[in-house]
């Protein structure tokens, strides 16, 4: 009983996190359909956000106020990584729209930009984020501990999706964004500034991977490759559940993180990988749409 | 209204207006026709900046638009029905309707005399645009350009591909909002039936200029389907 609460639990926690890592990229290349291989370096800075903040309040401010150092760090993380997009988005991404392969060889050479200035700045050593007291120890079930991180981890990405949800769905800019990403010329003609639009999208989606890297410091060491851990995952994520879909990322995310939990108890967790990765491949050869498809007579036509 | 003045649109580096002068006065419908290819939705879309117009002068209500951004020239309150219609598929027809605010800045109700033009569009309100029939999306389109109130609607072959009894209704549809609101209206237009029972002014198109124009009172059907067809 124990083994399956704790399968479980893990199964829950490892979609997550895949989850949260994905979420940005549904938007950058969910809905925008920009192959942002800089994507994973968001998540490494916002991670390093995490890290920095950490050391200002353990350097600078009183212990006794050091754990809110990360309920700071989570919209530091966002805002950071928003602003970057931004940047990205309008100096580079905007050039390149329609021109999918060389947005993904632009962005990846930013990425490999982004792994350097980090490993020049921090050093090629990992390095450790304290968790805050309050997410320090778990939940006993029986004999089983969650451990706070990971449903801290849960929560967030709950708190992240109603967010994105909301925001696209039951706010006027989420109506400017659909009509853009579905079709750029016809929102302009409606009076919606196209280009702005463009610009906050690849924002919000670069922030949530800032927030992603945030709950990633939690969990293991920083370093310059942080964001390469993640970034397969995620794009598999986004393409299993079909491309603009975000219902389709969150079940596609369940799908691969309980999977790879389930095969790695009876294997290992690079076997594990391997088999989920080759599962998904042989998944998409035959559905290549992906879990959800788009339809309509427009698009039929 | 709107005031067109040696009009120049390009397409990269081919000229496909060469010149054009037009007018549609308040109040008015008038019809642009022509055959295939002649620039007749090319000028609707420069009317939009939607195009390349390095030369000529586009005037709307006395002001100069040509330099100005697509989403700014709407604001100023032109609605525009583009060929194809080019409505949201993902979208509801409520969501597509209320779309049509954001010249408003997305706030506002969506006027209850769209609902008495096209009923059709209140009884699937809660269906994806994608869903609805051509002539329904023709009609959704229509209504959405219509939400903000403009001062000019520009409509694109709104009959093309739409069958026989869903072109009366949005033929009638036309003359009731230019009726009603005293709507100036501008439409790109090859079915000359529907031109002739419509309009009240009538300009023809060839090789990216006028050739002919005139009262559709005072033209000649005759001359014009002779024209079209020469």
């Amino acid at each position: 009983m124990n083994e399956i609460i704790m399968t479980l639990f893990n199964g829950l926690s490892a979609s997550s996190i895949i989850l949260l890592t994905s979420l940005g990229l549904a938007i950058t290349f969910g809905l925008m359909r920009v192959i942002n291989m800089a994507h994973g370096e968001f998540i490494m800075v916002g991670a390093y956000t995490t890290y920095m903040i950490h050391n200002i309040f353990a350097a600078y401010l009183p212990s006794e106020i050091f754990d809110l150092y990360y309920i700071l760090a989570i919209p530091a993380a966002f805002a950071i990584t928003f602003l970057l997009g931004i940047l990205l988005e309008k100096f580079v991404i905007s050039k390149l729209y329609g021109r999918e392969i060389d947005s993904l060889l632009a962005t990846w050479g930013i990425s490999l930009i982004f792994q350097q200035a980090a490993r020049s700045i921090f050093g090629s050593q990992g390095v450790l984020v304290q968790s805050p007291s309050f997410l320090s120890g778990g939940l006993s079930l029986g004999s089983v501990v969650i451990s706070y991180n990971r449903l801290f981890i849960l929560a967030l990405v709950g708190v992240c999706l109603f967010l994105v949800w909301f925001i696209m769905y039951r706010s006027n800019f989420g109506a400017q964004m659909r009509a853009t990403m579905q079709n750029r010329a016809m929102a302009q003609c409606l009076g919606i500034n196209s280009r702005k639009v463009d610009s906050i999208t690849f924002g919000i989606g670069s922030g949530l991977a800032g927030i992603a890297g945030c709950s990633v410091a939690l969990l293991g060491s920083v370093d310059s490759t942080l964001g390469q851990n993640y970034i397969v995952n995620s794009f598999m994520s986004v393409v299993l559940g079909g491309v603009g879909k975000l219902l389709g990322t969150f079940i596609s995310s369940n799908i691969i993180g309980f999977s790879s939990i389930f095969v790695e108890n009876y294997t290992s967790s690079s076997i594990a990988k391997a088999i989920v990765l080759v599962i998904v491949i042989i998944f998409l050869q035959k559905r290549p749409q992906g879990l959800f498809v788009i339809r309509s007579r427009a698009l039929d036509e | 209204m709107l005031k067109i003045q040696g009009l120049e649109t390009y397409y990269g580096e081919s000229r496909v207006i060469n010149g054009l002068d037009l007018s549609v006065n308040k109040k008015d419908i008038v019809c642009l026709i022509g055959r295939n290819g002649v620039g007749k939705s090319t000028t609707l879309k420069s009317i939009m900046g939607l195009v390349k117009t390095p030369k000529g002068s586009i005037m709307l209500d006395g002001q100069e638009i040509i330099r100005m951004k697509t989403y700014d020239r709407v604001k100023l309150g032109i609605g525009y029905v583009p060929q194809g219609r080019d409505i949201f598929p993902q979208m509801t027809v409520q969501e597509n309707l209320e779309l049509g605010l954001q010249p408003l800045g997305g706030k506002g109700k969506i006027p209850e005399y769209i609902g008495d033009l096209f009923p059709v569009l209140a009884k699937f309100s809660k269906r994806k645009g994608g869903d609805l029939s051509g002539g329904q999306q023709q009609q959704l389109a229509i209504a959405r350009a219509l939400v903000a109130e403009p001062k000019i609607l520009i409509l694109d072959e709104p009959t093309e591909g739409i069958q026989p009894s869903i072109i009366e209704d949005i033929g009638n549809a036309i003359k009731k909002i230019n009726q009603w609101k005293g709507l100036t209206i501008l439409i790109v237009e090859q079915y000359l039936d529907f031109v002739l029972k419509i309009s009240d002014y009538i300009y023809m198109m060839e090789k990216g200029n006028i050739v002919l124009e005139g009262k559709t009172s005072e033209l000649s059907a005759e001359e014009v389907q002779k024209k079209m067809t020469e």
